[in-house]
């Protein structure tokens, strides 16, 4: 009820600021307003004055300048700020309004338990980076207990002598291939490295300047991204089945 | 008073001092530090080049591919006289895919892929043998098998260790 909010705010006010004119003619809408007003600035203290200061602004816009300063001569369609409320209080220019809930903290020993608090991280962390970061295993190197089970292992076939022969044979002509294979290209290498030793050369006859030019490095190999060649071609209008991918790699944390 | 306990020391004159040690015999242990230290970073200067420390990463669904091309590309490397600091491997990656019925909406797990990565890390690469090492890689790249030439970074390096998210939790923290 509006009345009974009016009168335990006053008696409050009663208590706390001590002088009240008991014969004190309230606007009770006006007073609520306050009062709602009031308790929405109880959460933030210092914002009170802003608002208060806000508020009276706009007074001052709104009716020429006037800014009550003593509670008994109000007008109905005034509105009243929250400095004013301030001084029916009785309250200090510094002071804001007095909380119920919260208590009184301390100064000195916040900026302490802050210190604490940080030196305890700070030890933490030393602690963990002296740890030093472990590689990721890879679970290629890494054989599957499947495998080694003993069960598995068979005894080797018993091959007849020509299977043996032949398969020596293979094996010579085979690295017989590949030598050659190897020679062709480091062949292929030195003749590369030749033929452009020869171009530098006649390029330097030419002019210093494109040399010293040519010899520098390209700057644009760097991030080279090279595709293998594939065994067929891509397939003409292929409609490839609709489906998703998701990465299931483990993520390991130290 | 202490008389008894100091006869029963072994002490530097008598000759049994040092009867009970063994550990001299045994052949010294070095404490190995698994701590790798990266920062090779080279300068670069224009004229020569000393690429600095490059990349050569291959991927790759097939394993065998993959390792035998990486062996192929270190032999090469040792052959012409290219220094090669590290071939390491990085972390498998596992692909799930999963295919749209035809009948339906629901979603049929067809099966697993793994796709495997080497990288040889190669430093002091000179500008005139270059282009001579890619082209001679392009020819014997094999099939399914991407080459992939890059710098080397602290971010790479990075990557092949786990996550610590503690420790980043803790750095957060306090900044």
């Amino acid at each position: 009820m509006c009345f009974s909010d009016g009168r335990t705010a006053r008696q409050q006010a009663d208590e706390e600021a001590g002088n009240w004119p008991k014969n004190f003619k309230f606007d009770i809408l006006l007073f609520c307003g306050l009062l709602r007003r009031g308790c929405d600035l109880v959460g933030e203290r210092g914002r009170a004055r802003e608002i208060g200061k806000g508020v009276d602004k706009e007074a001052a816009t709104l009716h020429g300048g006037h800014v009550l300063d003593s509670p008994a001569g109000h007008r109905p369609d005034s509105s009243f700020s929250v400095e004013c409320f301030c001084t029916i209080l009785s309250l200090a220019d510094g002071e804001s309004l007095p909380m119920r809930a919260e208590p009184k903290k301390k100064k000195k020993v916040d900026p302490r338990r802050e210190q604490a608090v940080r030196d305890r991280l700070r030890k933490r962390l030393k602690k963990l980076e002296r740890v030093p970061p472990e590689l990721i295993p890879i679970e290629d190197f890494i054989t599957r207990t499947k495998f080694l089970d003993e069960s598995r292992i068979r005894d080797p076939p018993k091959l007849p002598v020509e299977e043996t022969e032949r398969r020596a044979l293979l094996m010579k002509k085979w690295s017989r291939y590949k030598q050659k294979e190897h020679e062709k290209e480091a062949e292929m290498i030195e003749s590369m490295i030749e033929a452009q030793q020869q171009a530098l050369q006649e390029l330097r006859l030419e002019s210093e300047e494109l040399y010293q030019a040519a010899i520098k490095r390209n700057q644009g190999l760097f991030p080279l991204e090279l595709q293998g060649c594939r065994f067929t071609p891509p397939i003409a209008n292929y409609e490839a089945p609709n489906g998703k991918y998701r990465d299931i790699t483990k993520v390991y944390t130290q | 008073a202490g008389n008894n306990l100091a006869s029963e020391r072994h002490y530097r004159s008598m000759p049994t001092h040092g009867i009970g040690k063994y550990k001299y015999l045994l052949p010294r242990e070095v404490p190995r530090k698994k701590r790798e230290k990266l920062k090779m970073k080279q300068l670069k200067p224009g004229t020569d080049t000393e690429y600095g420390v490059l990349n050569i990463q291959l991927n790759g669904y097939d394993m065998t591919l993959v390792e035998h091309y990486i062996q192929y590309i270190h032999r090469l490397c040792n052959q012409l006289k290219i220094r090669v600091e590290e071939s390491y491997a990085m972390p498998t990656k596992s692909t799930e895919f999963s295919v749209l019925q035809e009948q339906g909406t629901k979603m049929n797990m067809e099966g697993v892929i793994q796709s495997h990565e080497r990288i040889v890390q190669v430093s002091g690469l000179s500008s005139l043998l270059a282009p001579i090492v890619v082209e001679v890689l392009q020819t014997n790249q094999p099939e399914g098998v991407q080459l992939c030439i890059k710098e080397h970074t602290e971010a790479d390096f990075n990557a092949r260790f786990k996550a610590r998210p503690e420790l980043e939790g803790l750095m957060a923290q306090i900044n």
